[in-house]
């Protein structure tokens, strides 16, 4: 039983996307644009040259939030959408109809359709996979080359991610939703 | 006597006409009427060939997309529901809360909520991904704290009662039929505003979220179920209405006047209020909302142009209310198209993703053949199944 969750140090963030392909290799997501569990979002630098932002050409590094309060479980007609033991939201696919209704009340459009399953899919946290495998770190966090990424438990005093958000200043995408997410992005 | 023994005898003394085939095909062949029976049947050939395609190729013969997941087969879902839930209401006025006026349409509203939410139920059985696993999870395991489970399980139990009432109004068991209506009015205008619901549940969309929708459901079903009689009336009685159906729809237009006019004044605070103060997410999409066509056509068709022809005539042009209410019917169907998509015209994710992708502005949609031709086999679908109740069943209080 853990409380996982996901420190972002985003502003070391590189856009190589190396953490999608990753994410897709390792969690067998299908190719195309649309099916993707993680994504790396780009600003165009803003003004005009040679006056240029860089501060405003950001890599923003983002996927399910797994939000503690998570509007995409309470909307969902069949609980197919749950909390599992480690406080990571995941989809039965038995379960889910394709209502689409999560998809649509997601805040971060963190949720695609599985065209295998005809199901919703989203980051499960490499639970599947690496997790239950007993590994200890996400795909995309094992393969980032700036080390963007911690993963680990926010129970654990003594985890490297409960040490990071002690020590750093943190923020959470869309915080005055109320959705309480599990991914911190480091300034 | 056995209970079962009671329930075949409550079965076979329901009062309706055999009819064969060539009964259903016996019909005045003019102009109109042929008209309207190759219209159906062309729509009929749709829905087999959009289901066709749908169970072919799945959700991608639709133009639905990640960031546009609900498409046009929803907004008719929502067209057929909300005309059910009228229909209810307009068909209790007489045979629920005694208003004599009324009860000559209340049988044949009653019997238009049954067939149109049936219509509804069959093309929302083609957006459903699962629609067998919906039925098998949707009892053993609730999401109580969704709204389409509420909306779903509630309009399941409308149309159980819509039905019972239905059989109550043909045995002319009016005691009966009101207690049953009473309970299905009281159950769809439930399960009608938790569709409002499962918009205005909708925190991460500012357009949508809120009490807006819950109510001015309820609203516009009234409307839509007043259009509806106009345009059932007109055809049962081929625009030439006798005295007691004149009176009736008079009244009913005078009501209409009052709903459209409080919808007005519903929907003009609603954009005044989405954009003042350019609060991000909802003043800019409520501008962008004001700059396209289907919403003005929503607002001539469905409100501006009915009221106008009632307020010339003080109600009492029914013709040209029974146009007016074709109209308004069109206007409601962008009514409903525009409630599902401009929910989602704001994309959630304002990064670019993907290289050489133009920063993301608003979400596109437009329906796909597939969903044109399911939308419009619904409509095939209401009409077949009302054109054979006028044959099987007698709609008309006044004949008994």
């Amino acid at each position: 039983m853990a409380r996982y969750g996901m420190a972002l140090d985003y502003k070391n963030c590189i856009n190589c996307k190396a953490c999608e392909v990753a994410c897709k290799e390792e969690n067998g997501v299908l190719l195309g644009a649309d099916k993707h569990r993680i994504w790396v979002g780009s600003n165009d630098p803003e003004g005009i040259w040679p006056n240029l932002s860089l501060a405003s050409a950001a890599f923003m590094p983002s996927q399910c939030q797994h939000c503690d309060d998570a509007p995409c479980q309470e909307v969902c007609p069949t609980h197919a959408t749950y909390y599992d033991e480690n406080g990571v939201v995941r989809v039965n696919s038995d379960k889910c109809i394709l209502c689409s209704y999560c998809m649509n009340a997601c805040p971060y459009d963190a949720r695609y359709v599985d065209d295998r399953t005809m199901t919703v899919d989203k980051c499960t946290f490499c639970s599947d996979t690496r997790l239950a495998r007993g590994e200890t770190t996400t795909a995309c966090q094992n393969t980032c080359p700036t080390k963007v990424r911690t993963f680990g438990d926010l129970d654990d005093p003594n985890s490297e991610i409960s040490t990071l958000l002690r020590d750093r200043e943190h923020f959470s995408l869309k915080s005055h939703l109320g959705t309480n997410p599990k991914l911190f992005y480091l300034t | 006597m056995s209970i079962i023994e009671k329930g075949k005898e409550f079965v076979s003394t329901i009062p309706f006409n055999k009819v064969s085939v060539k009964d259903l095909l016996s019909f005045e062949k003019s102009p109109r009427n042929i008209l309207i029976a190759v219209l159906t049947l062309a729509f009929l050939a749709m829905f087999v060939i959009g289901v066709g395609i749908y169970l072919v190729h799945g959700h991608h013969a639709y133009g639905v997309t990640r960031q546009h997941p609900w498409g046009l087969l929803i907004a008719v879902y929502i067209f057929f529901v909300v005309s059910s839930t009228g229909l209810c209401i307009v068909g209790s006025l007489g045979d629920v809360f005694g208003f004599k006026d009324y009860m000559m349409i209340s049988k044949r509203a009653i019997f238009g909520s049954i067939v149109t939410i049936m219509a509804g139920f069959a093309v929302i059985a083609f957006e459903i991904g699962h629609p067998v696993t919906m039925l098998i999870y949707n009892i053993l395991s609730p999401g109580l704290t969704s709204a389409i489970w509420w909306m779903g399980t509630l309009y399941g139990l409308y149309l159980t009662f819509m039905v019972i009432e239905f059989v109550f109004l043909l045995k002319n068991d009016m005691k009966m039929a009101r207690y049953f209506g009473l309970t299905g009015l009281l159950v769809g205008l439930a399960a009608h505003s938790n569709l409002g619901g499962v918009f205005g549940f909708l925190n991460a969309r500012t357009i949508s979220n809120g009490v807006f929708y819950p109510t001015y459901f309820i609203l516009t079903a009234f409307i839509t179920g007043i259009y509806i009689s106009f345009i059932m009336m007109g055809f049962r009685y081929k625009l030439k209405f006798p005295e007691n159906a004149r009176v009736m729809l008079v009244n009913l237009a005078k009501i209409q006047a009052l709903l459209i006019s409080i919808l007005i004044f519903f929907e003009t605070w609603k954009m005044l209020t989405a954009v003042y103060g350019g609060m991000p997410n909802r003043a800019e999409v409520a501008e962008h909302i004001l700059t396209t066509m289907p919403f003005w056509i929503e607002v001539a068709f469905a409100m501006v142009i009915p009221l106008f022809i009632i307020l010339k005539s003080a109600g009492k042009n029914v013709l040209g209310m029974f146009w007016g209410s074709l109209l308004g019917m069109v206007g409601i169907f962008f009514m409903r198209y525009d409630l599902v998509h401009d929910t989602q015209l704001k994309p959630l994710q304002m990064m670019k993703i993907t290289e050489y992708q133009l920063p993301p502005e608003w979400v596109h949609y437009f329906p796909s053949a597939t969903e044109i031709m399911i939308s419009l086999g619904g409509l095939g679908i209401c009409l077949l199944l009302y054109y054979v109740g006028t044959k099987v069943f007698t709609l008309d209080a006044d004949e008994h």
